[in-house]
């Protein structure tokens, strides 16, 4: 069996918070033989069992390798790997409960490949600018998605999301599960261990994998984004590349996707123009020509530049300074909304154009369009949350302020400011939403550095352990954070991470209940990671303390802002019941007033001399 | 959290007094009392449970607001438990993993309570949709009846002033 030729590189990091690299790697292209494990255990069990894994496979497959049928022999290797593992935790109590993980890639010859995994180690194909995931978690929660016990959207929620289900060296026998592929030109095999994919977005991974860059190039960015990521865990990959003709998706946006864009730059422009960007109020004064070169004509460069060298930073840039610039200026919203909306479109007027006379090149430019296009409302909405934070930082500063002048005496004379609104009802006599207790500082008490280290070393382990797709729960630990840091006083850090974590939301369980799902999913992956810090057990204590406060506080916060979004509706339901007695009251003197006057017509006699009323239908 | 044992809970017990401030409010139901036997309560069956599967402390919550007191009074209180329930036990105990094992259970009930007081105003909320919906709908057919009234009242004060 001789392997194809293939472009294969490997690389490992300890990460930022790990003290040891409990992750091996395999990279032997004389066999084929690729692979990636991540030990686990305590003290340096972890290393010695990923290593023990490692080196069993190799010398399996290196001794057996023609003698079995590729998958067996593959399949073969892992199991005996597990059971090697297996046995030395057996045999010694310091690495009793060791085990690994392991993804392992064999390419045989007529470049096929096969593919064979225990654990969450994962295997990625990137074809034709498309990433896939080729290995299934060997997770509880995957298991019982896969056996339709439990909902896939369930899974960032699940207590035990992150407990294995299988590994390599908790039985003597282990189940492994294989897969096999063609291989194709242009074809890109990503193995890599948790530390990757819990810390980078796949967006990322796949962006970096299609880069067109040389393997090692490519491992050594992979490794760069998980450490921009937080660094957690370990973390360890393989990229196996065949090599060919065919360029990837990236090459073709970055020289065909952005010539086509220049070329259309002219018409950018004109439907910019014809949908009203002259008219914008943010380009008043301007003349129209100066106008779209200023505003349309950046962005358009802007893009062209993103689609080169396949980043978003010039857009990010462009719209950073055009809506800041505004903004500062005491512009509205409507106009650089409008403005964003105009730009938007022309876009992707110029896309369909490319699209109906070069189909495939429309779809790749469709995509990396509409990602710049992203980027611009990403880069509009951290501004706009920029602003409401600096709105909220000044009502509490202005409250603190107010607070402090009361305490004076020469100014307690100052009329308090009251609401329109009676709040004697829902405030009884301890409110509990912190920045309307004046009795609370806002600024935060001192807390030790060595204590403060290990906050942030347990959060950032527990934002490893948190699910990629889980922004809620990643949000919430960011505020931990950011509430711990500030001390147990921190009630300010607390109301404005509350508020930033609450958005817009509507009030029903639906609305409301997922923050507290993510609330309680944060504190048992913060309680977990405090014990995996090192550090000596008084200053554990201590920050599994500040954490807890910290907890307690945001969610006092939420709660808060939870009573504050449903007064309204005791409020409009009173407005609604007086307007309803009000109708009653009005209704019972029209009665009155309508049986005042029948009464007056009872007493007035007919031609004939009769009372009006007096068969009886009228009360005299 | 692991099971904390029935050392831990009467050792935890013995801090009531400090930290429902009975000498302030009376041993007789306290403010917050419902917090602290849920923390007891928490500590005595140990393991990470099902958010808000304390069905004795969704009672003692639901019966509090159902007794008049406001949801922001059930938070302050227990807020205040959790504050002094730490402090106690920071003094109290001195192995640092007996600390944590409170302080896990604290911090559990403190976002159950915090869970079920939001349940509570949610749900009072949707009550108080759907009443505001009903006095709308009373107040359509009030007007309508108004309207038919001061039509009726027109055709008698026109009537009235032709026979006279």
């Amino acid at each position: 069996m001789t392997a194809p030729a293939l472009r294969v590189a490997g690389d490992s990091h300890v990460g930022k918070v790990r003290r040891t690299n409990e992750d091996s790697l395999l990279v032997e292209p004389r066999l084929g033989l690729y692979a990636v494990l991540d030990g686990m255990g305590g003290a340096k069990a972890g290393e010695v069992a990923s290593r023990m894994a490692r080196d069993t496979i190799r010398d399996f497959v290196a001794a057996r390798r023609g003698a079995l049928p590729p998958r067996q022999l593959l399949e073969q290797a892992i199991a005996a790997g597990g059971t090697a593992v297996h046995r030395a935790a057996k045999a010694s109590r310091e690495h009793h409960g060791m085990g690994t993980t392991a993804v392992a890639c064999l390419v045989t010859e007529g470049k096929r490949a096969v593919i064979g995994h225990v654990g969450d180690s994962r295997a990625y194909l990137l074809r034709g600018g498309r990433l896939q995931a080729l290995t299934r978690d060997h997770t509880i929660v995957e298991e019982l998605v896969a056996r339709g016990l439990l909902a896939p959207e369930e899974v960032a929620r699940h207590p035990h999301k992150n407990v294995l289900s299988r590994n390599l060296g908790a039985r003597s026998e282990t189940r492994v599960d294989l897969l096999e592929l063609e291989i194709q030109v242009g074809d890109r095999l990503l193995l890599c261990s948790d530390g990757l994919y819990g810390y980078a977005a796949t967006e990322a991974i796949q962006y970096l994998l299609g880069s067109g860059d040389a393997p090692d190039h490519v491992c050594r960015d992979l490794i760069e984004l998980a450490l921009r990521g937080g660094g957690g865990d370990n973390v360890s990959t393989v990229v196996i590349e065949a090599p060919g003709q065919a360029p990837t998706s990236t090459q073709v946006v970055r020289t065909n996707g952005a010539a086509a864009w220049w070329q259309k730059r002219q018409r950018f422009l004109a439907i910019a123009k014809e949908r009203g960007l002259t008219r914008n109020p943010i380009v008043r004064g301007l003349d129209p020509k100066e106008a779209l070169e200023l505003v349309a004509l950046s962005l358009c460069e802007a893009v062209f530049h993103d689609l080169e060298r396949s980043t978003g930073v010039n857009v990010w840039t462009f719209t950073q300074h055009l809506a800041g610039g505004w903004f500062e200026r005491g512009g509205d919203w409507a106009s650089i909304r409008g403005v964003i909306d105009i730009l938007g479109a022309s876009a992707r007027g110029v896309v369909d154009e490319v699209r109906a006379a070069e189909p495939q090149l429309g779809i790749l430019l469709d995509v990396a369009v509409s990602r710049a296009l992203v980027v611009a409302e990403l880069a509009l909405g951290g501004l706009l949350s920029d602003r409401l934070r600096q709105v909220d930082t000044d009502m509490i500063e202005l409250a603190s302020q107010r607070d402090t002048l009361q305490s004076i005496p020469e100014f307690s004379e100052v009329p308090e400011v009251t609401e329109s609104r009676d709040t004697s009802e829902r405030f009884v006599d301890r409110p509990t939403i912190p920045f309307l207790r004046p009795d609370r500082p806002v600024t935060g008490a001192g807390i030790s550095a060595e204590v403060l280290d290990g906050v942030h070393k347990a959060l950032t382990i527990a934002r490893a352990r948190t699910n990629p797709r889980a922004e809620l729960i990643k949000q919430v630990l960011v505020a931990l954070d950011a509430i711990a840091s500030e001390g147990s006083e921190s009630f300010g850090t607390a109301v404005l991470s509350a508020r930033e974590l609450y958005g817009v939301r509507a009030i029903d369980d639906a609305g409301v209940m997922p923050l507290f799902d993510a609330l309680d999913q944060a504190r048992i992956l913060t309680t977990a990671s405090v014990h995996q810090i090192q550090v000596p057990e008084g200053t554990r204590a201590r920050v599994l303390r500040a954490i807890s406060t910290a907890h307690q506080r945001l969610v006092g916060a939420m709660t808060g802002l939870v009573l504050e979004a449903v007064a309204p509706f005791s409020d409009r339901l009173r407005e609604a019941q007086a307007a309803t007695g009000k109708l009653r009251d009005q209704l019972a003197r029209a009665e009155r007033r309508c049986a005042d006057l029948e009464r007056r017509f009872a007493t007035v006699a007919d031609d004939d001399g009769h009372l009006w009323g007096a068969q009886g239908d009228t009360e005299p | 959290m692991t099971g904390a044992g029935a050392d831990m809970v009467e050792a935890v017990r013995v801090l009531r007094d400090e930290v429902l401030d009975t000498v302030q409010h009376g041993d007789r139901e306290p403010p917050g009392a419902e917090v602290f036997d849920a923390v007891l309560r928490a500590l005595a069956v140990g393991g990470d449970t099902v958010p808000g599967l304390d069905l004795t402390l969704h009672d003692a919550v639901a019966r509090r607001l159902a007794w008049g007191d406001g949801e922001e009074v059930v938070l302050a209180d227990a807020e205040s438990v959790f504050d002094r329930l730490l402090i106690a036990v920071e003094r109290a105990f001195r192995d640092p993993a007996d600390q944590m094992v409170v302080a896990e259970a604290a911090t559990l009930v403190a976002v159950t309570v915090a869970r079920v007081v939001a349940h509570a105003a949610v749900a009072r909320a949707s009550r108080d949709r759907a009443a505001r919906l009903r006095e709308e709908m009373a107040q359509r057919q009030l007007q309508e009846a108004l309207e038919q009234q001061q039509v009726t009242i027109a055709l008698l004060e026109d009537e009235q002033k032709r026979d006279y």
